[in-house]
């Protein structure tokens, strides 16, 4: 028998609806059958494991996706150097080298949010550690650090400091030309 | 060098001591989950290879070895006294402990991290504590190249400790709060503040002699300073409560209290067989009474010392030997007389 309702496929569903005392007959097909009612006919969400593990990882799936139901399969995340898979991250909640916080990171902030409720690092740095913002920095002439620190009192509406900064720039600048 | 529990120190009626955990990893080296023996055996080598820079630069002698060397006896001793933990004790990979003539500071190698940098000060002194490993850490860091990153900071096994690594913690104990079955009230009340209540010997452990440890939770997006002031401020709350209780208790039963403290001393002072249970119970009892000045002593002493004595690993390895359950019993009795004072 085909689906009442696409007149294309094989149906396999009897839909019984009693709406005012009038019963309704339907042979539907899976698809217009999900369509149709609020049951998930699909075998994707119902005969999968519903372990809480796989609950989150689901979740993280669908925020990652952007979207709620599984639009095929996506490749694994696999970390490069040790071969942990964010899976199995995500089931042990062990990373298995330095590397994967990098080959985890687009998947990490969500995760970390929940756990940490943050996703900087504000503390400690190794004795002598240079930081990327530090090399930019170092690089930058004198001028345009201020400039720098000039933007940030602006920002914080910090007027006064923002005005000596502007003064002492405008200085530096006239000196420059004047060397060359 | 007195050991940080054989020293008196202010606030010990309810902080025993203060405790700052450091988590470090090397960079070259696959974490604990994905570590093999071999890496295992070679890393722990290359931890222990600083104990030389160790000594030389800390005004205190450092000591290392293979925790597998250890015996039962000691493995059990060093868990009551804090200096390893039980993951360390019981891990079956190579592990490896370096540790200072003082006690004081530990590194724990190979447990759920490469490094587990510990410094521990008696009473409430977060800062002194982190102040000894923070120094140990920056010593270390120039043999070994520990895994960092700009935006996770000090990249851990687990997601709940990179960041900063760190774990702050005060030993409390707490006999009037948890006599009046307040403690599960507290932890509700502590954890809104990220910061949980565990048993005496960390997590997964159940209280003993009234004994907890309270620490911070998060290690992200929170720099060691603000970690030590947060934890402060709540042990000082924690403090509060339990003396204002400990007040009250006071008031409406110190009869019935008095005599208790003094049954306790009683009986430890001339018990000839005890269990460790009993003997923490009635220990606990006593700190009480010395602690609110029911009772004096003809000279101080640090009851928790006693107290991690009187445990079955402490007690053997004090003896040299393992003995059965009724001897250890007895001679638990015989160790008690002998470091009592009498009492004023």
């Amino acid at each position: 028998m085909l689906c009442d309702k696409c007149l294309k496929k094989e149906a396999t569903v009897l839909y019984t609806e009693i709406i005012n005392g009038m019963k309704k007959e339907q042979h539907l097909c899976e698809e217009c059958a999900t369509d149709y009612t609020s049951f998930q006919l699909g075998n994707t969400l119902i005969n999968s494991e519903l372990s809480l593990n796989h609950l989150l990882s689901t979740l993280l799936e669908a925020y990652n996706t952007g979207n709620t139901v599984e639009t095929g399969r996506k490749p694994a995340v696999v970390c490069s150097q040790c071969g942990t898979s964010f899976r199995e991250f995500m089931q042990n909640g062990k990373f298995g080298c330095a590397q994967c916080y990098r080959s985890f990171h687009n998947e990490l902030s969500k995760t970390l949010k929940g756990i940490q409720g943050a996703v900087n690092h504000t503390g400690k740095r190794p004795k002598g550690y240079i930081s990327t913002t530090d090399r930019i920095l170092k690089d930058m002439t004198e001028t345009e650090r201020l400039g720098l620190k000039l933007q940030e009192a602006i920002e914080k509406e910090e007027f006064e400091e923002a005005a000596r900064l502007r003064d002492i720039i405008r200085q530096m600048k006239k000196e420059e030309t004047n060397n060359a | 060098m007195l050991k940080w529990y054989e020293q008196i120190v202010p606030d010990s009626d309810v902080v025993i001591s203060s405790r700052i955990r450091l988590a470090r990893n090397l960079e070259d080296k696959p974490f604990a989950a994905k570590l093999d023996d071999k890496q295992a055996r070679e890393m722990v080598e290359e931890v222990k290879s600083i104990v030389p820079l160790l000594s030389e630069r800390d005004n205190r002698k450092y000591y290392a070895c293979n925790v597998s060397t250890l015996s039962e006896i000691d493995k059990t001793a060093m868990v009551e006294r804090h200096i390893v933990s039980p993951l360390l004790a019981e891990k079956k990979q190579e592990t490896g402990l370096i540790l200072s003539d003082d006690e004081t500071v530990s590194i724990m190698i190979n447990e759920e991290d490469h490094l587990r940098i510990q410094a521990i000060v008696g009473g409430m002194n977060l800062e002194k504590a982190y102040e000894e490993a923070d120094r140990i850490d920056d010593i270390a860091y120039e043999k070994l190249r520990f895994a960092f990153d700009e935006q996770y900071g000090y990249l851990t096994s687990c997601p709940t400790n990179m960041g900063t690594g760190m774990r702050a913690s005060c030993m409390v104990f707490l006999p009037a709060l948890s006599s009046a079955r307040l403690i599960q009230k507290l932890i509700e009340e502590v954890g809104k503040y990220g910061v949980t209540i565990r048993g005496i010997y960390g997590e997964g452990t159940k209280s003993l002699g009234s004994i907890y440890q309270i620490s911070n939770q998060k290690t992200l997006g929170i720099s060691e300073t603000e970690i030590i002031e947060n934890l402060k401020n709540i042990v000082a709350q924690v403090v509060k409560q339990e003396r204002k209780r400990r007040e009250y208790m006071l008031s409406v039963n110190s009869d019935e209290i008095e005599d208790q403290v003094y049954r306790a001393y009683g009986i430890l002072k001339y018990a000839r067989q005890i269990t460790s249970e009993n003997a923490m119970t009635l220990l606990s009892q006593l700190k009480f009474g010395a602690d609110c000045d029911i009772i004096s002593f003809d000279r101080e002493f640090n009851i928790h010392k006693l107290m991690m004595g009187v445990q079955p690993g402490s007690l053997q390895w004090n003896l040299g030997k393992n003995v059965g359950s009724l001897s250890r019993d007895q001679s638990r009795a015989e160790y008690i007389r002998r470091e009592l004072p009498t009492i004023k």
